[in-house]
């Protein structure tokens, strides 16, 4: 709907044709149709296209003449036209219902003779699909009844109706408004006619098919509305006869007489003969204020479109609500409700135009908002952990798995192959703790290793002993003696360790023990004899045996300890 | 007057409503779904980084003791006594026939020194050499370098008990337990 109209950016469709600043006039009375464009911004009224009562009437005719009108306003550079129609060739009144009789019941009337006005009229035969009947009140104290009805035919309808229709059609407001001319004239006289305070009056507003006498109190307040139609003469046949007999009814004597001639080469009789007819009254040809190219004989177009100067106090009652209360400025034939309806109001376009930035705003945040969802999901997506098949994890996990399988067993075969007892690291301390001619005869040499005893662990220490026996000469005691001390044995396994690589004899490590013992006793076979005559393996020419035992231990918690599992 | 007003309110505003929540509320589903997965992808490739590197790590120690262990491997899965004597023949072969003598062999199955602790498959090894000490520690030296798999459980060295004929020729008794594959 917003794009396929202006109605929410151009306000003229939801205004009323009085309201626009360039407005059309069309003044039909009967013999010619007369057209003003008016620029109320500038207060200017030029003459408007030509049309002709067929124009009017023919339906062949009002598409062209629509057209004409719309490329005449877009060449005046207007955003939308206002088309007012006078009507100046017909009218009629028709009596309220008598039981209606209540001035507080004027605006219900009012709404009740556009919806159902044969709920209001006295005579119920008029048939309201060919006629339109808008309310006039009269004010006036002491009329009979409360006001009147103008009665119009439907004859203008469909021409209005395509004027909106192409307006509609090329997307630029074209508003109607029908007027009733009399009633225009008739709110025109404040500004116009001489009225005197205290003076009845009554306004003969002569058009060319008929004459609308108006009549006034003496405070210039409406007291009733007649009019008589020409029936193809110049003037009405009966004007003076229905003045009088109005005149008696009303009780109004000798009363101003307004004239108007609201017709191009009406009958220039008529003020003589009202003169002549009504020697008392005063009778007065009123001349209506009009604009620049506007003849004095239509001045219609101008009252409507030109209120009168602000400030200017109302003449009367009557005067003050005509214009006010826009009872002389009824539409007569609106837009149908039906036609109406189909387009939103003004409140529901404005509602259309504010949730269309309210439906931009909410998508800017929706836009926001899944940015942000895809740029969390861009910035999850780029990175590594996303593009990992989760596949991989399995594999290196199995891969894991065997490696640490590998390495348990290489680690369990490697503390079962430790180099914890061998016989040549064994071999090399013995040939270490006593040199060659030491002073010191070996006459045995054992070696055993036995693990504790510690069920129920994962590791198991263990015991290594030596046990040595011999015979010493006396320069072998010193050394038997340092060997029996801590330090002795540790730097004795200490150098084992180094020469050999064999890392069971380094007894630095916390884990380990070692003890010695060396029990020394005088060999009860020695000879003394020279030392010349002596040799090595002669157990007679030392003076000592020695019993020598070294205990290394083992604990559970050492590197060398001994797995008790079975290899994986 | 206002027939659309619920119409315009409508399409105007709460089904766009409807419709952004609801494409809002997918892509917060979706999102929730990518960063579930995420968390689940983060967690494996955190435990995948974790395993590589552990396996990196015992790749790297274990491949130089690959070749050993396959050779050990390949040691164990010989039979102890018969891979014994092939090397202590391999050795005999490389050193003085009167410095080294094998005299005397044996085998158990009974488990024995280390082997009573461990639940590793072994068997006992006794074994009786005559020798010098400089030409058996050599021997031994050979054998048990060529055969790690024996853990020494006793060492004996006694001279020749004859007083009368000394010689340089020590008694040799050794009792290994022999791990077994």
């Amino acid at each position: 709907m917003l794009g396929h109209t202006t109605r929410a950016s151009n306000p003229a469709w939801y205004q009323t044709a009085l309201e626009l600043d360039l407005q059309l006039h069309i003044r039909v009375d009967g013999p010619s149709v007369t057209t003003f464009f008016f620029r109320h911004s500038k207060a200017r009224w030029t003459t408007g296209p030509s049309i002709t009562e067929a124009d009017l009437r023919d339906p062949a005719k009002m598409e062209a003449c629509a057209a004409e009108i719309l490329k005449q306003a877009r060449s005046l550079k207007a955003h939308a036209l206002g088309i007012i129609l006078h009507h100046a060739d017909e009218f009629a009144t028709a009596e309220l219902k008598p039981a209606l009789d209540n001035p507080a019941a004027l605006p219900d009337l009012r709404e009740a003779a556009v919806q159902k006005p044969a709920a209001i009229l006295d005579d119920s035969s008029i048939p309201p699909e060919q006629n339109s009947w808008r309310v006039i009140p009269y004010p006036a104290q002491g009329s009979g009844v409360i006001g009147t009805t103008i009665t119009l035919t439907r004859k203008y309808a469909p021409f209005l109706a395509a004027l909106r229709q192409a307006g509609e059609d090329h997307n630029f407001p074209l508003i109607t408004h029908a007027l009733s001319a009399p009633l225009v004239a008739m709110m025109g006289l404040a500004q116009s006619a001489p009225f005197v305070a205290g003076k009845s009056a009554v306004a003969i507003l002569e058009y060319p098919w008929f004459t609308a006498l108006v009549f006034f109190n003496e405070h210039a307040d409406l007291l009733l509305m007649r009019t008589l139609q020409h029936r193809h003469l110049r003037q009405a046949p009966n004007l003076r006869h229905a003045l009088t007999t109005t005149l008696a009814s009303l009780e109004l004597t000798d009363p101003d007489l307004f004239v108007l001639s609201l017709g191009l080469d009406l009958d220039a009789g008529l003020h003589l003969d009202l003169t002549n007819g009504f020697p008392l009254s005063r009778v007065v040809t009123v001349k209506q204020a009009t604009a620049d190219d506007v003849p004095e004989w239509c001045p219609e177009p101008v009252i409507a479109a030109t209120p009168p100067p602000k400030g200017e106090a109302a003449r009367s009652l009557t005067f003050g609500i005509l214009r006010s209360e826009k009872w002389a400025l009824q539409d007569f034939l609106p837009t149908p409700k039906e036609i109406v309806e189909i387009y939103p109001t003004r409140s529901e376009m404005r509602l259309l135009r504010g949730l269309r930035l309210a439906r931009m705003g909410l998508y800017a945040v929706v836009v926001i908002i899944l940015a942000w969802f895809g740029l969390g999901i861009f910035d999850v997506v780029r990175r590594n952990e996303w593009a990992f098949d989760p596949n991989q994890a399995n594999v290196i996990r199995t891969r894991l798995a065997k490696l640490t399988a590998e390495r348990q067993k290489s680690e369990h075969w490697d503390n079962l192959l430790e180099d914890r007892s061998k016989a040549w690291t064994s071999m090399e301390l013995l040939s270490r703790l006593f040199p060659e001619r030491c002073g010191v005869l070996v006459k045995a040499f054992s070696h055993t290793v036995r693990p504790d005893s510690a069920p129920g662990q994962a590791k198991v220490g263990f015991v290594k002993e030596w046990k040595i026996t011999g015979f010493a000469r006396d320069e072998a005691v010193d050394r038997l003696n340092t060997l029996n001390t801590q330090e002795g044995i540790s730097a004795q396994f200490t150098e084992v360790a180094r020469a050999t690589g064999n890392i069971a004899f380094n007894p630095a490590v916390r884990t380990r023990s070692l003890a010695v013992n060396v029990r020394t006793q005088e060999n009860s076979g020695f000879k003394s004899q020279p030392l010349e005559e002596t040799f090595d393996t002669d157990e007679a020419s030392y003076p000592f045996n020695f019993d020598l035992t070294i205990t290394q231990r083992f604990e559970a918690t050492d590197p060398m300890a001994i797995h008790v599992t079975k290899a994986p | 007057m206002n027939l659309y007003r619920q119409s315009i309110a409508l399409f105007g505003i709460v089904l766009p409503v409807l419709a952004c929540g609801v494409l809002v509320a997918l892509c917060f589903v979706l999102k929730s779904k990518a960063l579930e997965s995420f968390d689940t992808k983060t967690r494996l490739f955190k435990t995948y980084e974790t395993n590589r590197l552990a396996a990196l790590e015992i790749e790297s120690k274990i491949v130089l003791q690959r070749p050993h262990l396959e050779h050990w491997i390949a040691l164990l899965a010989e039979e102890p006594s018969s891979s014994v004597n092939t090397q202590l023949r391999a050795i005999a072969e490389a050193l003085p026939a009167k410095e080294f003598q094998k005299t005397a062999f044996e085998r158990t199955n009974t488990k024995g020194g280390f082997g009573t602790v461990s639940a590793q498959p072994s068997s006992q090894l006794r074994i009786v050499f005559r020798g010098t000490f400089r030409t058996m520690q050599r021997a031994f030296l050979e054998l048990e370098s060529r055969l790690p798999q024996l853990q020494l459980q006793e060492l004996r060295i006694d001279p020749n008990p004859n007083q009368q004929n000394p010689s340089p020729l020590l008694n040799f008794q050794v009792n290994y337990t022999a791990w077994e594959n």
